[in-house]
């Protein structure tokens, strides 16, 4: 693999694949990336999985992108609130993005993010949707 | 606690070096603001964001003391990406302060032009998360783009106005012997430049270039401007969860701590170099260092040339990653005594270095 090892793809699965972020047990705070230590103190951290719907707060199309995301060029970016009011960010998929717009209702979708060009292995990852369809 | 001197000062043009090594390009900046400070160091603290990944190369410090014959110093290699010269400057100036040394050299060095354009996209985006954000394509300018886009929204600019930074940038740059574009521009070779990230254009990025600079630092010495003081915060906020989209947290931390450390307001700098690597970030900067009101720095560059960035920042400097922060220190010292830039008229100098997207930041205050 170019950039990924396998280790560290498998390690963070719960989070590519089910969007599942920690809570913390004594306050609530929800973090996504998951930390190690709420910023009250506690470390009684759960895992909480992050509800899948949202909508669009902002959104830039990237023209300008690594190696492996050559071919998928260019890429939506969108900082998405979930229903619960936790932001995400990630790519946009399965849109025009000329007709794109701010506040777009969007889903969390399970696709490939990347091809590693010399083993063939694939990894994955959550996206998000445009529920309407654009 | 005895005050901290730069006694010795030297950069490399910045631009594409095809023919030099890394280690050389910078043991030749160490030797000339060596032969300047006309003084022994105790130690090296050596900035590099990139070393590794573009150049292959580990321990750099020794190698650059090898180039140059310098035997038993001690060598600290310092990476918070392109705010790692910040960061050395910092340290340095703290070591200093305490005294364990008396004289020690700051060296920035980065030469991402070993590798191709999109291989330099891949190590630039080792800067975000590399889990969470990296993986999924997710890079530092697909960031500022947002951030763009908050801000010209909540404050009701047009791009146009935005793109207003590159032209100020390449007007100063033009004046600047060790600038990579060196050459004045107009607003529509901004505004038709290349879309990268919208509303970002080609001309909102500060390009990467290849450079090296050294500065000799010395409390024993009452030789050249004096560092008043610098400081460093981190912003531990991810991106998706940031309060706001048109603060740099890193930024005003280190600006608070700083001034008030160096007892100077906003009002008192006469020149700064803030750390523009996409334009929106330069923006930010002046208005999260405190030099005008949130909202107001696009206003204030269509009233008026502002004496930020003279050098002409990373547009038109270049973008020389984890050495940026060292140029500047340079810059600014030589403003304020007029050596190879036109002398300001003022006392003291501000220098803002950051590295990522609002991860980090330096501080550092100048005087004369
Ligand atoms: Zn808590």
């Amino acid at each position: 693999m170019k950039h990924e090892s396998v280790p560290i793809y498998w390690r963070n699965i719960p989070h590519y694949y089910r969007l599942v972020a920690k809570r913390c047990k004594k306050c609530g705070a929800v973090y996504f990336p998951p930390v190690i230590k709420c910023r009250c103190g506690s470390k009684e951290l759960e895992d909480f999985e992050l509800p899948h719907e949202g909508k669009l707060v902002e959104f830039t199309v990237l023209y300008q992108v690594g190696t492996d995301f050559l071919k998928q060029k260019p890429l939506v970016i969108g900082l998405v609130e979930l229903s619960n009011g936790v932001k995400v960010v990630g790519q946009i998929v399965d849109v025009q993005p000329e007709k794109l717009t701010q506040g777009a209702k969007v889903e969390a979708v399970f696709r490939r993010v990347m091809v590693d060009g010399k083993y063939g292995l694939v990894m994955y990852g959550y996206k998000f949707r445009p529920v309407d369809g654009v | 606690m005895r005050d901290v001197y730069i006694v010795g000062g030297a950069l490399y043009p910045a631009g594409r070096h095809y023919g030099k090594n890394i280690d050389d390009m910078a043991a030749e900046v160490l030797d000339k603001a060596l032969a300047e400070a006309k003084t022994d160091i105790e130690a090296v603290f050596i900035a590099s964001s990139t070393a590794e990944l573009a150049n292959k190369q580990q321990i750099l410090g020794a190698y650059v003391l090898e180039s140059l014959g310098l035997d038993k110093i001690p060598v600290f290699r310092i990476e918070d990406g392109d705010g790692s010269g910040g960061a050395a400057i910092a340290l340095a100036h703290h070591v200093l302060k305490s005294e364990e040394y008396n004289c020690v050299a700051v060296v920035g060095v980065d030469k991402p032009n070993d590798v191709l354009s999109n291989q330099q996209q891949d190590i630039y985006a080792t800067t975000l998360d590399t889990y969470f954000e990296r993986y999924f394509g997710i890079t530092p300018l697909a960031y500022a783009a947002l951030m763009a886009k908050v801000y010209l929204r909540k404050y009701e600019y047009r791009y146009e106005e935005l793109a207003q930074w590159a032209v100020l940038m390449h007007k100063h740059g033009a004046n600047n012997p060790y600038a990579y574009l060196r050459r004045q521009i107009k607003i529509e070779d901004a505004i038709n430049s290349e879309l990268v990230s919208e509303p970002l254009r080609l001309y909102d990025i500060g390009p990467l270039a290849d450079g090296a600079a050294a500065a000799v630092l010395c409390n024993n010495k009452k030789d050249g401007p004096r560092i008043l003081s610098a400081s460093v915060s981190t912003n531990a906020i991810p991106f998706n969860l940031r309060q706001d989209y048109d603060t740099l947290y890193s930024a005003q931390e280190a600006a608070k701590k700083a001034l008030e450390k160096a007892k100077v307001t906003p009002r008192d700098i006469a020149t700064a170099e803030v750390h523009d690597s996409f334009s929106i970030f330069g923006i930010l900067a002046l208005e999260s260092l405190g030099f005008v009101k949130r909202g107001g720095a696009l206003a204030a560059i269509r009233e008026g040339d502002l004496p930020i960035n003279l050098s002409g920042g990373l547009k038109s400097r270049g973008n020389i990653l984890g050495a940026t922060g060292v140029y500047q220190l340079v810059e600014v010292a030589w403003q304020l005594i007029g050596r190879e830039f036109k002398r300001v008229d003022g006392d003291y100098g501000l220098v803002h270095n950051m590295g990522g997207v609002d991860r980090v930041s330096t501080v550092v205050v100048v005087g004369v």
